[in-house]
């Protein structure tokens, strides 16, 4: 298997990073970058889901969303009693890893593209769809018997966050225009979306840089944890992939989903939720750990599972 | 008008919490506020302002005395314990 050129623009990033290069990405340029990026991926799934018939995909999503609701639940008792972590730290980091990363989920794309591999398009909703019960399930978990919970507040950031609206707003944009009427604004959203991925993927790369420094900080445990964790994950969604039947394109998507892990949405609303957690914990794993992980060697893993599962 | 002798307080503290300050603020009785983006280090570690959960977030509010110490009590109450807070005052001259 051939590496996906969009991922050496990450290795680029971490490079200038760590060679203290001047290059920078503008904070508007960012911003910019993941609203195309999440609008894009929404307005994907959203022509997809408009193929096929809702009601049938409804039992299908219960069981996905169940499954992944385990995530958070299987990480929790691994930090807090192998890792030895506070409660507030576990919670937030099995938050973590319960949520899904955008980008990821991108980049297993692009390669679904790279080995001309077909996948079930609507899977796209479950970007959605499992962000949120991880994080909810992370608060529970942090919040159980200790102390009051700002629902209102963590709600509001989990419904209206920027990465759920643009999601679901892109999702429902499509849905409604379907293949025929986004047309139009295929060559914006659908041509350059690789592209903009790179760029994405650069500025990734410079800020995972300056959190491998503080990573190191905190030790094997996490580090160990930020590599397993996700092998976890992914088998968890190649057996639930194969089991209801998705081809082996979906099958490596729904393991990528599961394996990925938040570091956009799920740390602002865990700062607001769970204000004693460390933020530099989280996102020390999830960005400076998983995120290259996934991209590098986990996706190729995870492709090589739903392929064997599937007998070839 | 003239010149009135007031006190500006100004905020720094984290990006994610831009909303909940201005709910505080403007509950505490402030007449107003003005935000400003920025980065910087400190005990919370490098604020590099990259994307929001890193950012870092300047607020400056006007008012007498007795509106500063009640938002000073209360942000100190509420958030300096979990999240990165730095408040300071200065005397001005209000000139309008």
């Amino acid at each position: 298997m051939s590496i996906e050129p969009v991922v050496l623009f990450f290795v680029l990033g971490v490079a200038a990073g760590l060679l203290r290069s001047d290059l920078k990405i503008p904070g508007v340029i960012y911003e910019a970058l993941s609203i195309f990026i999440l609008l894009a991926i929404g307005l994907k799934g959203g022509v997809e889901l408009a193929k096929y018939p809702l009601g049938s995909l409804i039992g299908q999503g219960l069981i996905i969303v169940a499954i992944g609701a385990l995530i958070p639940l299987i990480a929790f008792p691994i930090l807090r009693f192998l890792g030895r972590l506070s409660r507030a730290d576990s919670a937030s980091i099995a938050a973590h890893y319960g949520s899904v990363s955008v980008v990821t989920f991108s980049v297993g794309i692009t390669l679904l593209g790279h080995e001309n591999l077909d996948y079930e398009g609507y899977l796209i909703v479950f970007l959605v769809l499992l962000e949120m019960p991880a994080l909810v399930i992370g608060v529970i978990l942090a919040r159980f018997g200790v102390g009051p919970v700002r629902w209102a507040k963590l709600l509001h950031e989990v419904f209206f966050g920027k990465s759920i609206y643009l999601l679901v707003g892109g999702l429902i944009i499509g849905y409604v225009a379907g293949p025929e009427g986004i047309r139009p604004l295929d060559r914006l959203f659908f041509d350059l979306f690789k592209g903009v991925l790179a760029f994405f993927l650069l500025e990734m790369g410079l800020v995972a840089a300056s959190r491998i420094a503080a990573l190191r900080q905190y030790g094997a445990f996490l580090a160990g944890f930020a590599v397993v964790m996700p092998l976890i994950s992914a088998t968890l969604g190649t057996v639930t992939g194969w089991l209801l039947g998705l081809s082996v394109g979906g099958t490596f998507l729904l393991a990528t989903l599961f394996a990925s892990a938040s570091y956009i949405a799920a740390p602002a609303a865990m700062r607001i939720a769970v204000p004693e957690a460390n933020p530099a914990l989280s996102i020390g794993a999830s960005l400076g750990m998983t995120f290259p992980f996934n991209i590098f060697l986990g996706i190729p893993i995870y492709l090589w599972m739903a392929r064997t599962i599937h007998g070839g | 008008m003239p010149v009135q002798s007031m006190l500006l307080l100004t905020i720094l503290t984290e990006a994610v919490l831009e909303d909940t300050m201005i709910d505080e603020l403007m509950a505490l009785g402030a007449k107003g506020y003005t935000i400003s983006e920025a980065r910087g280090s400190g005990t919370h570690g490098v604020r590099s302002g990259k994307w929001t959960v890193s950012g870092n977030i300047r607020i400056e509010v006007v008012g007498d005395a007795a509106l500063i110490g009640r938002i000073v009590e209360r942000l100190q109450a509420q958030y300096d314990r979990d999240y990165g807070l730095l408040m300071f005052t200065t005397q001005v001259e209000l000139q309008n």
